[in-house]
């Protein structure tokens, strides 16, 4: 530790407005288990302070920008001098390298199912292992490089951005296959599973394209001239359902986990579940003819 | 006139309606402005303009300023040149009536663009508006949901429940068509389950053209799925945000803050989710927010887009052993069509048909949901981890254990996730589902000296037993069974749960062994409505979740007896025909006499609500005969509305001759302390809703000996001041009559039966969250199958559809209803005698009998409606609830009735002006299309009415005038025939009837003739059937043998008796109860 690293500390940085912050308030980032092993890979570097600090960035929400792409990482972080540029490079995988994983994950259709429903089975290592490869990164994998002025390698900028992504395992197990080099839909396909929900998926990207529930190209129907089917309608009685308000608030949103590097001040899920809470009375209400609103 | 209508504009609701008096005023100046201004297209002539429409939305409650109505195109079917206005009722009248129909045009008809007002509402304005118009025919009399607003209602009622389900997620959408710059937008999206895409395709494929007919461009086609997807996404949201905004300690809403700046894209999202008025999204990082949100809702969006839907279905062990193996099976279901099943391993490998975009990534969608599956349902991973992939999607095995906590748990999970779950029938039959039972065995009554009179407040002792399928269980069987692995054992050859929770119950059941409780707290028992408290029962009643079903039995017959009477109706000591009551009662009529006698007896009250025309009234008269042939003294009262009256005094004084009728009606009645003494000389005493809200004090207390409601849907609400009433009224029996049937709608049922049994079904508010709640909201079979058994001992209701029934119905029944003049007739009538009086004496030959037949038309005309009589064309009604007719106020309450059991009837009249009016005024009312036949009626058309009626789904009433009849008319499709006024020939009101009655018939026919009390109708009707047999000879084919009586004879028979009015002056000051 030099002087000029103290130096540096005692100044704090300014703040960043809406910067992604970090979900976690204490504890770890990340609660899955390749969560915690991604982030065991951080600290084979033994960063000491540095560490301490980057968790506090990533709390306070100093990373202002961060995109993940194939093997790369890059963000832009607020540091107490400046705005500094993060990049985090991950080997990736060849292509025949991923053929021979995909094979052998057709082998477990219970751990595809697990990991296209978002959560990272457990016997996914295993699965590497056997391939004698590595599904998490170790620092041999890793490159990292940041613009501040520490000489430091990692930095604290560094283990903020990192720290980051940890959180986002748990809500995207395909996030480490992303940083490996692999899209879903190409392990998909190179597992023989993929068949274009991918780019149906891109398609409806676009916003204007939503077909609605059923992925069938809403055909455009001329408007019926006849009379009787113009104004009228063999209505079937119109069964509305059931209108129990369960039990578990937001399911929907919980099944999905927070939102992807959330920047917004109040606390995603915690938001969402005091709203649906709430609105399933004004929609029992709806039911019954009686106007919410009163 | 006006229809109401709904549809989408530029994304949001628009409201517009059609107008009879709109087409009206626009025939005049039509043309004229359109060709001056060639850029707008033509005025919908029948459209209202903006300031009716308004009106209109005030009517229910919802302001609007100019500035919410806008002219907008819209495209509507034309034949040529010609619009066509949503149904008849827009055309026909207004004007002329033949003069509107449009010109019979060979033409198909073509989508044409036409101009149009509309008002946009708020999103809470919107919403309002659905919620008050939902399930209603008409907003107020004259103002009809369309059909397209009604759809607009079925719509919020979808959103509603996905919104209570929380079945949507927060999502951003871009608008914006090709030309303009996509602009973004937070919305809630919906995302439904299995059921609920059943439901959306149900409702995309029902929708009326009109909904989508304002699209842009010329040949507006969207599909109606888009449509109906984007505006079912508006009703959630803003349920969503209306709720979000009441719930938020500090409403976000407040100051400009419209340029508010977020920190984050983040936050402004989140802002505009639950914001009232949310604007756009913007900011640079749009397309990438936008593709987070896409990538972070996919894997619960691909599953609800997908055309197929995985499910699971619980299949039972072979053989009965407990340790069988349960297993649950994978299918996949098309969304196209439900029918199409295929086992998840066969559809892996590709082999059976599946829909073409279901095909190609069956695996993948296997994967996913029954990756997603395994999160809620453990056993999907464990089924998988056998090697290979194939095995694991035929499905899973279970141990009893493991089906358990299916059926309970993981069953309803799976479900709410969007997953079709199919359980075994014992299971879902729910209402039948073989349960342990706490058994009541009531002892018999120690009756010191002798044999006492079993009555409801006898106290009667009772031991506890334990009992499956009806069998006893000692301690030692209900500890065999609490030792079984599982709750699931099969008992009999028969799967049932019994749960560690229902041991224990029935554990404590048999500790407490017994106890005492009067015989009332027996019956509640056997009903299931006991509230126990106090004793072992007190587990919150039977009904309430966790609690085990009561039964009832006993070894003393007299009291297995009165159980068995009351909950089944069976072996009732059989009520003969009173010695005095004149005329026949019917098997069934007997049968029903029996039922009120047993209930009488034990001091309950019962609801009688047989079919119209089946005969309630005689089976009541039979009942105060039974009555007072017994040696009962007080009178009966029996409470009607005013439009009836004349009908109980004169049905009395046909099969009861021996019973006096009071009639406590008008100016002059009895009242306070002189009541009571002038009603022990009656054995009825018959009085209006209206009057016993006001008379109540004396009322109540008079000294009944029972009290009986007819029509008595008029207390369904029990806030009302004649339910109160009503309630008040201390006598010894209750009944209640109506043809409706009560049985089915839930909220008015506790109203009756608080009048009937008091404090039976609980306090309303216990009533609510017991029953209403569950039933409405939650669609409870349970608590729906509760309240039949709890209701159902007092409610008898027969159908004339009913096998038993028809055997003693024959084919065509003719009954008469009277009904009574208001004052404006009798006034009338009066004056119309007063002028033709001397003109009659003054007279002779042929000249005598012109006079006679035109006094006749016009005191028939009189008798019909002071409108037709005065040709002033002045309204059908002097105002919501106040009849100018009380024969029209008479068959409107029979036609609602007619009509809420889905049944068609036929209406003649001989005057064509008043089937105008009764085809007006019944569709204003009812808010639904009748036909109407007349002389003029072109044959194309006639031929296109009939069959319309015909055919079951087209308007259910049909106006026919007499003369335009004609033959070749088969009508068979009714059930009902009404005689509005009366042609005094058998001869021709028998060939009318036969319209409806004919070969092929499958049901019977009722004929109601529909006579005015106290006029010469009554009169004339009298004569006819004194003289029955040879009436055909003797008045030949005509009137005119009524012209050849002396005018002594005449002047009594056109001459206007008391009880034509029902004894006073009363319409005014009682109000008439009848109309709507």
């Amino acid at each position: 530790m030099s002087w000029g690293w103290h130096y540096y500390d005692r100044r704090s940085a300014p703040e960043v407005k809406g910067g992604i912050k970090a979900q976690s308030k204490r504890g770890s980032f990340g609660q899955s288990w390749w969560a915690r092993r991604w982030n065991e890979t951080l600290d084979e570097y033994d960063m000491g302070e540095r560490m301490a600090r980057g968790r506090t960035y990533a709390r306070k929400g100093q990373v202002a920008e961060l995109k993940v792409g194939k093997g790369s990482v890059t963000a832009r972080v607020q540091g107490s001098y400046g705005m500094y540029r993060v990049t985090i490079g991950i080997r990736t995988l060849s292509k025949a390298q991923w053929g021979t994983i995909a094979g052998k994950m057709l082998d477990r259709p219970a751990t595809i199912a697990r990991l296209l429903s978002g959560s990272m089975p457990e016997d996914m290592e295993d699965i590497f292992r056997i391939s004698k490869l590595r599904l998490l990164p170790s620092t041999q994998d890793l490159r990292t490089d940041c613009t501040c002025p520490d000489w430091e390698n990692p930095c604290k900028h560094i283990a903020a951005v990192y720290l980051l992504l940890a959180e986002e395992f748990d809500r995207d197990p395909f996030m480490i296959f992303r940083l490996r080099g692999i899209e879903r839909g190409e392990l998909l396909e190179i597992a023989g599973l993929w068949t274009g929900t991918g780019e149906r998926g891109g398609k409806r990207s676009r916003g204007g394209g939503r077909k609605g529930p059923g992925a069938k190209p809403a055909r455009p129907k001329p408007i019926p001239a006849d009379p009787a089917k113009f104004w009228g309608s063999d209505r079937p009685g119109g069964d509305p359902g059931d209108a129990a308000v369960p039990n578990v608030p937001a399911a929907l949103v919980k099944q999905l986990g927070s939102f992807p590097f959330w920047r917004g001040k109040d606390n995603f899920l915690s938001a969402m579940e005091e709203i649906y809470r709430g609105a399933s009375e004004a929609g029992a209400k709806a039911v019954l003819g009686e106007t919410p609103s009163e | 006139m006006y229809v109401l209508h709904a549809g989408e504009h530029s994304d949001s609701l628009v409201f517009w309606a059609e107008s009879s008096e709109g087409a009206e005023a626009r025939r005049g100046g039509r043309g004229s402005k359109s060709s001056r201004d060639t850029g707008s297209p033509e005025s919908y002539r029948f459209a209202a303009g903006p300031g009716q429409l308004r009106r209109i939305l005030r009517s229910v409650g919802i302001t609007t300023t100019p500035r919410d109505t806008h002219r907008v195109r819209v495209h509507l079917p034309a034949r040529g040149s010609v619009p066509i206005p949503s149904g008849d009722l827009i055309t026909e009248w207004g004007g002329g009536h033949a003069a509107a129909a449009p010109p019979a045009s060979p033409e198909r008809p073509k989508l044409k663009q036409y101009g149009i007002d509309v008002v946009s509402l708020s999103a809470e304005d919107g919403t309002t508006l659905l919620c008050r118009v939902m399930g209603k025919r008409t907003i107020e009399p004259g103002v009809i949901v369309g059909a397209d607003l009604a759809y607009m209602t079925d719509i919020m009622r979808l959103a509603g429940s996905m919104v209570a389900r929380q079945q949507y997620l927060p999502d951003v959408e871009a608008l914006g068509n090709g030309r303009m710059e996509a602009s973004h937008h937070a919305v809630w999206r919906p995302v439904p389950t299995a059921s609920d895409s059943e439901r959306f395709d149900a409702l995309s494929g029902s929708m009326p053209g009109a909904v989508r007919a304002f699209s842009r461009g010329d040949a507006p086609a969207e599909s109606p799925a888009d449509v109906l997807f984007r505006i079912l996404t508006r009703m959630i949201s803003h349920l969503v945000r209306a709720s979000a905004l009441m719930n938020a300690a500090a409403p976000p809403r407040g100051g400009h803050r419209r340029r508010k700046r977020f920190d984050s894209l983040h936050d402004a999202w989140m802002h505009q989710l639950r914001a009232a008025r949310p604007g756009p999204l913007d900011g640079p990082d749009i397309p990438q927010f936008v593709g987070q949100v896409r990538e972070w809702q996919q894997s619960i969006t691909a599953l609800a887009d997908s055309p197929l839907h995985l499910c699971f279905r619980l299949e039972e062990p072979e053989g009965d052993g407990a340790d069988g193996q349960w297993r649950v099976r994978y299918l996949l279901q098309s969304r196209d069509d439900p029918s199409l099943l295929v086992p998840a391993d066969e559809a892996w490998d590709g082999k059976p048909h599946l829909p073409p975009d279901g095909r190609s990534s069956v695996r993948e969608f296997l994967l996913v949901s029954l990756g997603q599956a395994s999160g809620i349902f453990g056993g999907i991973a464990a089924g998988m981890s056998e090697r290979g992939a194939k095995s694991g999607m035929g499905g899973c095995t279970l141990t009893a254990d493991g089906a358990y906590s299916f059926l309970t748990g993981e069953a309803a999970a799976l479900r709410q996730a969007g997953y079709v779950v199919m359980l075994p029938s014992w299971w879902t039959g729910r209402g039948t589902r073989a349960r342990i039972k706490a058994r009541a065995d009531v002892r018999a009554p120690k009756v010191q000296g002798g044999v006492g009179v079993l009555s409801l407040s006898t106290i009667v002792q009772f031991d506890w037993t334990i009992a499956v399928n009806d069998k006893s269980l000692t301690a030692d069987e209900l500890q065999r069974l609490a030792d079984a692995k599982s709750p699931l054992v099969k008992v009999r050859g028969e799967w049932m749960e019994v749960t560690a929770g229902d041991i224990r119950r029935a554990a404590e059941f048999l500790k407490k062994k017994g106890g005492k409780a009067p015989l009332m707290d027996i019956m509640k028992m056997k009903l299931g409505v006991y509230d126990g408290r106090g004793s072992p029962a007190s587990q919150a009643g039977a009904g309430a979740a966790g609690a085990l079903d009561i039964s009832v039995d006993s070894k003393d017959s007299s009291i297995l007896q009165v159980l068995r009477r009351l909950n089944e109706r069976a072996d009732l000591e059989e009520a003969a025909q009173p010695d005095d009551f004149s005329g026949r009662l019917r098997p069934y009529q007997l049968r029903g006499l029996s039922w009120m006698a047993f209930l009488q007896k034990w001091s309950l009250g019962g609801c009688l609500a047989d079919d119209m025309g089946l005969g309630k009234t005689v089976q009541v008269l039979a009942l105060v005969q039974r009555y007072r042939q017994g040696g009962g003294r007080k009178p009966f009262l029996l409470v009607c509305p005013t439009s009836v009256m004349s009908n109980w005094q004169r049905e009395a004084s046909r099969f009861t001759p021996g019973i006096q009728v009071m009639m406590h009606h008008g100016v002059g009645r009895v009242s306070g302390a002189a009541f009571k003494r002038e009603i022990r000389r009656y054995g009825m005493v018959v009085s209006s809703y209206g009057l016993l809200q006001r008379d109540i004090p004396f009322l109540k207390k008079a000294g009944w000996g029972g009290v009986i409601l007819d029509e008595a849907q008029n207390i369904k609400n029990p806030h009302t001041k004649q339910a109160q009433a009503a309630r008040e009224v201390e006598a010894e029996c209750r009944f209640a009559l109506t043809g409706t049937p009560v049985e089915n709608s839930v909220y008015d049922l506790w109203s009756i039966m608080e009048f009937l049994n008091p404090s039976f079904l609980g306090t309303q508010t216990q009533f609510k969250d017991r029953f209403f709640r569950p039933i409405q909201s939650m669609q409870d079979e349970e608590a729906a199958r509760m309240l039949r058994r709890a209701t159902g001992p007092f409610i008898l209701r027969r159908l004339k559809t009913d096998k038993s029934i028809i055997s003693d119905l024959p084919e065509k029944i003719e009954t008469k209803a009277y009904c009574t003049l208001t004052r404006e007739q009798a006034s009338l009538y009066g004056a119309v005698l007063g002028d033709i009086e001397e003109a009659i004496a003054a007279a002779e030959g042929i000249q005598r009998k012109g006079i006679i037949l035109s006094a006749l038309a016009r005191l028939k005309q009189v008798c019909d409606h002071p409108a037709i009589f005065l040709k002033d064309n002045s309204g059908a009604t002097a105002g919501p609830g106040r009849a100018r007719s009380g024969k029209l106020a008479r068959l409107v309450e029979m036609l609602s009735e007619v009509t809420d059991a889905g049944d068609s009837a036929l209406v003649f009249t001989q005057f064509v002006e008043m089937g105008h009016m009764l085809r007006r005024h019944l569709q204003e009312t009812f808010g639904r299309e009748v036909l109407f036949l007349h002389g003029g009626v072109p044959r194309g058309q006639r031929d296109k009415m009939i069959s319309r009626f015909q055919e079951g789904a087209g308007p259910q009433l049909f106006v026919i005038s007499l003369k335009a009849g004609g033959t070749g008319l088969n009508l068979t499709a009714a059930s009902h025939v009404f005689h509005f006024d009366r042609w005094w020939n058998p001869a021709v009101e028998d060939q009318a009837t036969d319209r409806a009655f004919r070969i092929g018939q499958k049901h019977n026919v009722q004929v109601h003739k529909m006579i005015c009390a106290g006029t010469l109708e009554e009169k004339i009707d009298d004569m006819i059937e004194r003289k029955k047999d040879v009436s055909r000879k003797v008045i030949g084919s005509g009137e005119a043998w009524l012209t050849e009586m002396s005018n002594e004879d005449l002047r009594d028979i056109l001459a206007l008796s008391s009880k034509a009015t029902s004894g006073g002056d009363h319409a005014e000051e009682a109000g008439w109860e009848g109309g709507r």
